[in-house]
């Protein structure tokens, strides 16, 4: 992935996509939120760029109600204090029993800070030189280290929960979420959401170990998800295999690399600068950001309401279209783009001869439905 | 109830010795909460003095008896929820009971298991910081103070360990296995504390349940009637397996400390000074 970084003008462009705003950083959400909706030109461009979309939403009539509750975060940092007490016992008694771990493992190193100074770039090193195994100490369970990705040409800093060595030299990722597991059952959203993060991790710690020289192999693709069990706050551990979001997930990131194509049909003015005064309130006129933004193609899909800042620009401005319904509505009406279309051929308009097969099975539903309703197809 | 009062004495003796320094240091926020927890331990010196007096009857029969830990303060009436004594001579009990680093949680918990009062963990980080600022301007003023653990890399503080300053700097001093092995040693002296009394209150016996649950082969089959005897004997086992490699690596860490760092920092920790970013100092 380093072979073909974006070149110069492409760096130059992007900046003046963002404007004058500091490009906002990418983390293990934004990146698994990358890999939601991989044919997003919008969401891609905006992001490879740093834009702060909720910014650039709010300012356009569009404020979504984004990030995480204040109440989640504090459960999700009691329930990870409660696992990591006194030299994460009860994460060890877990890992044992889950990663067979010998009992001579039980190394534990702190990474929330490097003698104190929380500096990333210190952190990073630090993680670095012990991943590798540049000192000798016996280690086990790294506690927050600082990983790195390349996201369409710059590093963003990722912090997973946990990352396990075995003895026999493999790393496991393990997250650690608040979200109950009930009865071996989960919320598959959130677990899903949990496994593109992990998957995030293993790519970026499969790209440490690499340029280490060493075998990314090492990284194992089964990672580990602690949560509470059923009501209480007893921990349980389950493996998560994210293969898959792997896959996902580095087409994208291939695709964010390639960013110079999906650059080249917009002008080269088009900026979201939100031309802010001195105290940051954005000067830029409403419609004129709101144009910018129209230039840039958005693939808007209704899963975009838990991942994308933009989701309501977006589905304001797909409104009517087919897509907005959903992946299987539009698979269903192939070929016809604009529900109003849809509709026109249910009522009886003559079709065109692509859309003939189609028009059937719509005449024939709405048919269906007079029957079943007895009322006329409005 | 004479320690209490004694230990009042002394509280209120260094309370006002920290006036004198917030005063002096022209900081009227902090000199005014010391005004008022010293009114607070003078008005409960009063109260304590008060009831000496009207109870003739002895104190109740010694429960804990403690040899080597000075644990001699008996176990507090079960309908006195806060402790007369000050946070650092709590923190000062727990953690001689346990004799390891340990975090402000589990002293909480083990004040409130065989000292019959907690306080909330918050306090104790102003408290790190009062010892240090005493310290730095009169040292080894006090008998003890409550002070950091160090990390063996860079004898930076250990994140959220408290220990106590006349420890061996052996034991206060924590390596990648120090957290089991303190871990350990911790289930140990809480499993010794539990047999020493009768009848141990619930708390206790839930505090070592939950030691047992992360010990393999504490729990003994049955999980609500864990024996004390059982999980020393499975801490034990699981200790000798990593005490040497720890106590090594601790010796080293503690030779490097005594050698490299000044009083206070040997207390409190050496502090990394962003200076580059190129890297971290030698991890040795």
């Amino acid at each position: 992935m380093n072979s073909d970084q974006p070149p110069g003008p492409v760096e130059a462009r992007l900046d003046r996509l963002r404007g004058r705003a500091l490009p906002v950083n990418h983390n293990a959400r934004t990146i698994s939120a990358l890999a939601a909706n991989p044919g997003c030109p919008r969401r891609a461009l905006m992001d490879a760029a740093g834009v702060d979309k909720q910014k650039i939403a709010a300012h356009i009539g569009y404020p979504a109600p984004f990030g995480q509750s204040r109440f989640a975060i504090g459960r999700g940092n009691a329930f990870e204090a409660r696992v990591k007490e006194n030299g994460a016992a009860q994460l060890l008694a877990l890992l044992r029993e889950h990663l067979d771990l010998d009992v001579t493992e039980v190394g534990y190193t702190d990474f929330n800070d490097v003698a104190g100074n929380p500096s990333r770039e210190l952190r990073h090193v630090r993680t670095r030189q012990a991943l590798t195994g540049q000192d000798f100490a016996p280690r086990t369970l790294f506690d927050h280290p600082l990983l790195r990705l390349r996201v369409g040409g710059r590093h963003a800093y990722l912090e997973p929960d946990l990352i396990a060595l075995r003895l026999d030299g493999s790393f496991h990722v393990i997250e650690i979420k608040s979200f109950p597991v009930i009865d071996g059952q989960a919320d598959a959203g959130k677990v899903a959401a949990a496994a593109i993060q992990s998957a995030v991790y293993v790519r970026a710690l499969r790209d440490l170990i690499a340029e280490a020289g060493g075998d990314p192999g090492r990284v194992s693709h089964e990672t580990i998800l602690i949560a509470p069990r059923d009501f209480a706050s007893q921990p349980v551990a389950v493996s998560v295999d994210v293969r898959k979001q792997l896959g996902v997930l580095d087409r994208q990131l291939v695709r964010m690399t390639k960013i110079a194509d999906l650059l080249e049909p917009c002008p080269a003015t088009l900026t979201f600068d939100l031309d802010p005064d001195r105290d940051g309130t954005p000067r830029r006129p409403r419609e004129e950001l709101a144009a910018a933004l129209a230039l840039v193609p958005a693939s808007y899909a209704p899963e975009c309401l838990t991942t994308c800042e933009l989701c309501f620009a977006c589905r304001a401005e797909a409104a009517g279209s087919t897509g907005a319904l959903g992946k299987s509505v539009r698979e269903d009406l192939g070929g016809i783009e604009y529900t109003a279309q849809a509709l026109a051929l249910a009522r009886g308009q003559l079709p065109s001869a692509e859309q003939a097969e189609i028009a059937v099975l719509l005449l024939r539903a709405a048919q269906l439905r007079e029957q079943l309703l007895g009322e006329v197809f409005p | 109830m004479a320690e209490t009062i004694e230990a009042l004495e002394r509280r209120i003796d260094e309370l006002r010795v920290a006036v004198r320094e917030a005063v002096l240091s022209g900081d009227p926020a902090l000199a005014k909460t010391r005004r008022a927890e010293l009114k607070r331990a003078e008005q409960a010196w009063e109260d304590a003095l008060a009831v000496a007096t009207v109870s003739a009857v002895p104190a109740p029969a010694e429960t804990v008896s403690g040899q080597a830990v000075p644990e001699a303060s008996p176990v507090a009436g079960p309908g006195e929820p806060g402790s007369l004594l000050p946070l650092r001579e709590q923190v000062y009990e727990a953690l001689s009971l346990l004799q390891v680093p340990a975090a402000p949680k589990l002293i909480a918990t083990v004040h409130e298991a065989f000292f019959g009062s907690t306080f909330p963990t918050t306090r104790v980080t102003s408290l790190k910081r009062d010892e240090e600022r005493s310290f730095r301007t009169a040292p080894f003023a006090r008998p003890y103070y409550i002070c950091a653990a160090l990390s063996a890399d860079y004898l930076s503080p250990s994140r959220g360990l408290l220990a106590v300053s006349t420890w061996p700097m052996e034991r206060r001093v924590i390596g990648s296995l120090s957290p089991r092995v303190d871990f350990l040693t911790a289930a140990i002296r809480v499993a010794d504390a539990i047999e020493r009394i009768p009848t141990p209150p619930v708390t206790a016996r839930r505090l070592l349940q939950r030691f047992a649950a992360s010990i393999p082969g504490a729990s003994g089959g049955a999980r609500d009637q864990v024996k004390p005897d059982v999980v020393r004997q499975a801490a034990d086992a699981e200790l000798s397996v990593h005490a040497d490699a720890d106590s090594r690596m601790r010796r080293e860490a503690a030779d490097r400390a005594r050698r490299q760092l000044a009083n206070a920092e040997q207390l409190f920790g050496a502090k990394l000074q962003p200076v580059s970013d190129e890297a971290g100092p030698n991890a040795g």
